[in-house]
């Protein structure tokens, strides 16, 4: 004979104004196998947990129900509860009166206490078949795997790997510093951005624990959480690691040129050189798609052979492939930034001189092509006025709908850059749809825009076009004036949004990260879970989420590496006993199961059997999610969820309808 | 509604509105985050003064009876770049239709050229009458002199069911 | 290649040298053009004033061109191009659209069919004829001319309808007018509008907007204008010196359809193709031509 206790919470007045919990506790006394029924003000607190474990030791209750918020909020408290008053953690049944009943029925308070006492019913019903759960801990990879090595995945490598994990980073381009490294300064501070990059830079290629693959990929992730197998394809420089001493004489002596991808194709790079100005590791590479000898595969040319003191060029260098186990994987792949030419109206890729913020970026830069000078592109000389226009790619169904949140701020900073740069007798507008600083110390920024004399104009251009003199001209209506302006301007600079990456398609595969409708990685929760992605032991940080600017960024990498430190630090992975369970007895192994199953959790199972080799589902512990899928599609019911089996749900249906019919109500 | 125009004294038309809406089709056309693409690029702002953005956003607020009667709303040059530009798939130019067609309901000012084309068509099925050519050598030439074919009328039965069509209310 | 035609109103009463040069060059090039049962408006003007009434004689046009049996139906005029293609779509749908319409024209007699394609000269040049063709057929080339092409706002916008050409940056008409051996030229007012739909109601401000173009591109110093639609031959041509006071400049320029081009690279007498009827200046691009 069970003995159940069942707690009705007020929640404080949540369930209380609303649900008469007296009447409730009364009806449930009545019930058959209850042992003990209550009421406090709030349950969760510590005198309440007491209660409940003492009223488990006095009475000998080996079920508990407790009546009161989502479970979301405390199953996992009450589970510890009895659990230290000696019962199984999963012999509890929590009923919901807040969000399922005293919420949204706050108005009729008498059909709510109806309510919540058929719920109630239900829970007991359940819990009488409810069966005790073990936790199953498997051993976890002390090792964390972060994909990509600009600002984000820098931050998750250096958090992670201080808590003693280690960490291997994976960068496709010949040095970490990702997209911060290409900045002038950063908002608001107006922080030289590779000053308070590059020493973080160097703590990645420090830190004993980090491992650092450049000009590397992810080709193939294998596994399960705490015990992924990830290969790692590391792409030939040509060049000999630990040889190179950067000294970039090489690059000197290369004759072939071609547009250098780190300015923009602002300026030309050689075949070999090193990839950025602080690269990091300071370490040259030569394009195979454009050094002579590796192109046209001949023995041809070899300059820089010649000139390389410490003989570290090797044509011969092959690719490797480096097969890694982690624990959890950090996804902190960046996004790419819109690519204006999509937008023929504005001129962008016909008009040299209107260009995007990320070229703007590099023009100002000291250590970018025109060493820092703000020049427009067509004739080299500065210009007399500048235009930002704003939104460009960005809130615009016809390209990306949402808002890229950088592009305001980035626009401030760069008038203001332009400011300090060019002097007072520039003329600098921002012509914007909505002005959005919403940031710390960014509404402060905005003011200081304008008290440099930079001048807004609420509303955007429709095209942009080239005047008989050579400048760019467009008509731009202002709503703060009501007035129709010409505008005339040597360089307009686009505020172009940040967009999902292009290759963002593999990674989502690779990974098993789905994508959310505007192309960026899914979080599993938009509110509370906003770090990790709906496969356990992958995390997300940095825009490849979502376009946010470097405070937001950091964040959510160090977020994230809490995330992982957390998931990995004891060395195993707990494992919740909520998944599916084959029965072999019954499989017949017709894989509809292994067809259906989102999370690749099934894997079929070669048995002998009786002397014939027959093939059995088998759920992977580790990747089930405890979705059901399995269970409902199983044609011969040989998979049960376990802790939501078929007939603790029936129970709790028979129970909604049983006594009601006996009582004669509706 | 609680909004008054305190220049005209105007409050939102709920029924105008609802008028307007229903002869649109497609309800992304009163989409309008004011962002001025429109009123920037206009064909006929600078010589006539219109403002799709400002007539966008008096129909989304219900100021619709005012702009029924207006002159303004016979300005649109019909280039279709604000159809073509707006980032929110809005499209000035077919609310502009949807006003003219509810000033024609309401007999406001509606230019005569375009009723004299409406009861062209009704009398002949073409919108214009047969034209004499001057060429610039003082030359005069009409369909027949240039061999051009004759053109076919429709059949009565034309007038009837067009007459029909327009007396047709768009709901 | 056979398809019907339907030629609009302005056409068919004033701008009759477009209806020749069209009738001259096509069947040079393969394609025979069957003229429909009888001449209606497309719906054109009357979309101010009921737009399920404009729906309607859209419809009946093409249910004009059902009859003849024929699948394409070529619409030479940019603005009846825009009617008829922005009603097809409204009645794929909306279904009562479709319905009702339907029902008037079985009052009338006549039956709509949706699967009519609906082509412009310039696609049908460009696309379906083809530039090769046109290169081979061409006997007189255009040498050392400048050109600038006016492709017209409502067969380019919007392009979410799908239209002639892309609306930023169309090139078919200049396409066309290079494999006749000319040079285009780029200019700043390329999308401008000739402002033809203004002359219902502000005449000065549709005069203002063609004298502008009309203006800039003299300042190019090209040798003509060249154009595929009757409102916007009406505009840059025939009120071209009444576009003079509006913008307060003298204008001559040469003006002319891209079918009069066309004939004249292919050895058609300019008088066949209604040469003598355009009010601007083309004997100065005449005189420029190979003999």
């Amino acid at each position: 004979m069970p003995k159940i206790g069942v707690y009705v919470c007020h929640c404080g007045l949540n369930i209380a104004d609303v649900v008469d919990v007296e009447k409730v506790v009364e009806y449930t006394r009545n019930l058959p196998d209850v042992a003990v029924a209550k009421h406090l003000t709030y349950v969760c607190s510590e005198p309440g947990q007491r209660m409940i474990q003492e009223d488990i030791r006095e009475h000998g209750l080996d079920r508990i129900v407790i009546a009161t918020c989502s479970p979301r909020m405390h199953e996992e408290t009450f589970r510890k509860t009895i659990e230290q008053a000696g019962l199984n953690p999963y012999i509890l049944e929590i009923v919901n009166l807040r969000e399922h009943c005293s919420w949204p029925h706050s108005e009729e308070p008498e059909k709510a206490t109806e309510k919540a006492k058929e719920l109630v019913r239900m829970g007991i019903a359940r819990v009488r078949l409810l069966e005790p759960l073990e936790r199953r801990k498997v051993s976890a990879e002390k090792s964390v795997l972060v994909v990509g090595g600009g600002i984000a995945g820098i931050q998750a490598s250096l958090d992670s790997a201080d808590a003693g994990l280690e960490v291997y980073l994976v960068e496709k381009a010949p040095s970490i510093g990702g997209r911060m490294a290409q900045l002038d300064k950063t908002f608001p501070t107006l922080d030289c951005s590779a000053c308070i990059l590059t020493p973080k830079m160097v703590d990645v290629a420090k830190h004993p624990n980090i491992k650092l693959f450049t000009n590397s990929e992810v080709t193939n992730v294998k596994g399960f959480v705490g015990n992924y197998e990830v290969s790692v394809l590391k792409k030939p420089r040509y060049v000999d690691e630990d040889r190179c001493v950067g000294c970039e004489l090489c690059t000197k002596v290369c004759p072939v040129k071609f547009p250098d991808k780190f300015n923009e194709s602002l300026s030309h790079t050689r075949a070999i050189s090193i990839y950025s100005p602080h690269a990091v590791p300071k370490i040259a590479i030569i394009n195979p798609n454009h050094c002579l000898r590796l192109k046209l595969n001949k023995d041809v040319c070899g300059k820089c052979l010649e000139t390389c003191e410490p003989k570290a060029i090797n044509f011969e260098q092959q690719p490797e492939t480096i097969q890694l186990k982690v624990g959890a994987i950090v996804i902190a792949t960046g996004s790419e930034v819109f690519d204006a030419s999509e937008m023929p109206e504005f001129g962008y890729g016909r008009f040299q001189n209107v260009i995007s913020n990320i070229e703007f970026e590099r023009i100002s830069d000291a250590s970018g092509p025109t060493g820092g000078k703000i020049l427009c592109p067509k004739n080299g000389e500065p210009p007399k006025t500048i235009v930002f226009v704003q939104c460009v790619g960005s809130r615009d169904k016809r390209f990306h709908e949402y808002c890229c949140r950088v592009g305001c701020m980035v626009s401030l900073k760069q008038a203001i850059l332009a400011r300090e740069k060019l002097g007072k007798n520039v003329s600098i507008y921002i012509c914007f749809n909505d002005l959005r600083a919403f940031g710390k110390g960014y509404e402060e920024f905005y003011r200081r825009a304008r008290d440099l004399d930079i001048n807004f104009v609420a509303g955007l251009p429709s095209e942009i076009r080239n005047a008989a003199n050579g400048s760019l001209c467009f008509d731009v209506y202002d709503r703060g004036t009501n007035k129709l302006f010409e505008m005339h301007s040597d360089l307009v600079v686009l505020a172009n949004g940040l967009v999902p990456s292009s290759d963002l398609g593999k990674i989502s595969e690779l990974f098993h990260a789905s994508r959310s409708a505007d192309g960026f990685l899914l979080e599993a929760h938009p509110k509370l879970r906003p770090l990790e992605s709906a496969t356990v032991g992958v995390f997300l940080a940095g825009t490849c989420q979502g376009p946010k600017d470097i405070p937001d960024t950091v964040a959510q990498a160090s977020g994230a590496a809490a995330k992982t430190i957390d998931l990995l630090w004891s060395g195993e992975i707990e494992l919740e006993p909520l998944k599916a369970v084959v029965n072999k007895d019954l499989c017949s192994g017709c894989r509809i199961c292994e067809s259906v199953c989102p999370y690749v959790a099934i894997e079929m199972k070669t048995e002998i059997v009786d002397e014939i080799e027959r093939i059995r589902a088998e759920v992977v512990e580790a990747m089930c999610q405890g979705c059901g899928l399995c269970a409902s599609a199983c044609p011969v019911d040989a998979i049960k969820m376990q802790h939501y089996t078929g007939e603790q749900i029936l129970a709790q249906v028979h129970a909604v309808f049983e006594e009601t019919e006996k009582v004669g109500g509706s | 509604m609680s909004l008054i125009d305190l220049m005209s004294m105007a409050k939102p038309e709920k029924e105008s509105m609802r008028k307007v809406l229903a002869k649109l089709g497609r309800s992304e056309f009163i989409d309008c985050f004011q962002c001025l693409k429109c009123t920037s690029g206009c064909t006929a702002l600078k010589l006539l003064e219109l403002k799709p953005h400002e007539i966008m956003k008096l129909v989304r607020l219900g100021f619709v009876n005012e702009l029924a009667a207006s002159e303004i709303i016979w300005t649109c040059a019909t280039c279709l770049k604000c159809v073509q530009r707006c980032p929110q798939k809005g499209s000035p130019y077919h609310v502009i239709m949807a006003l003219r067609n509810l000033a024609v309901e309401r007999e406001a000012k509606v230019p005569e050229a375009y009723l004299k084309a409406v009861s062209q068509i009704l009398e002949n099925g073409l919108s214009q009458t047969i034209q004499k050519i001057t060429t610039r050598k003082m030359e005069t030439f009409d369909r027949t002199s240039l061999k051009l074919p004759k053109i076919s009328a429709p059949k009565e039965s034309f007038q009837t069911v067009f007459l029909k069509a327009l007396e047709e209310k768009q709901e | 290649m056979k398809m019907a035609v339907f030629w609009g109103c302005r056409i068919l009463t004033s701008q009759y040298a477009y209806e020749m040069s069209v009738r001259q060059v096509f069947p040079k090039l393969g394609v025979e053009l069957v003229d429909l049962r009888e001449a209606t408006c497309c719906g054109g003007p009357v979309k101010s004033i009921n737009a399920f009434a404009a729906d309607y004689l859209a419809a009946r046009a093409l249910a004009l061109a059902n009859l003849t049996g024929l699948t394409d139906l070529l619409v030479p005029c940019n603005r009846c191009h825009f009617t008829i293609s922005e009603a097809k779509h409204r009645m794929e749908i909306n279904e009562r659209l479709r319905l009702r319409i339907g029902e008037l024209l079985k009052e009338d007699g006549l039956e709509y069919d949706p699967n009519i394609n609906i082509w412009h000269v310039i696609d049908l040049l460009h696309d379906a004829v083809g530039l090769e063709k046109i290169k081979e057929t061409v006997k007189k080339p255009f040498k050392g001319l400048e050109l600038a092409s006016h492709t017209g706002c409502q067969i380019i916008r919007y392009s979410d309808l799908g239209r002639v050409d892309d609306a930023e940056n169309p090139r078919k008409l200049d396409e066309l007018i290079n494999v006749l051996g000319a040079e285009t030229v780029d200019y700043s007012e390329k999308l401008d509008c000739c402002g033809a739909v203004l002359t219902y109601s502000h005449q000065d401000a549709a005069l203002s907007l063609a004298g502008s173009k009309i203006k800039a591109l003299q300042g190019l110093n090209v040798d003509a204008l060249v154009v595929c639609c009757p409102a916007c031959q009406m505009m840059f041509d025939s009120e071209q010196k009444d576009a003079e006071t509006a913008v307060g400049a003298k204008l001559d320029l040469p003006v002319l359809y891209y079918t009069q081009l066309l004939g004249l690279a292919l050895d058609i007498e300019a008088e066949k193709l209604g040469l003598h009827l355009n009010q601007s200046l083309v004997d100065k691009l005449l005189t420029k031509l190979p003999a």
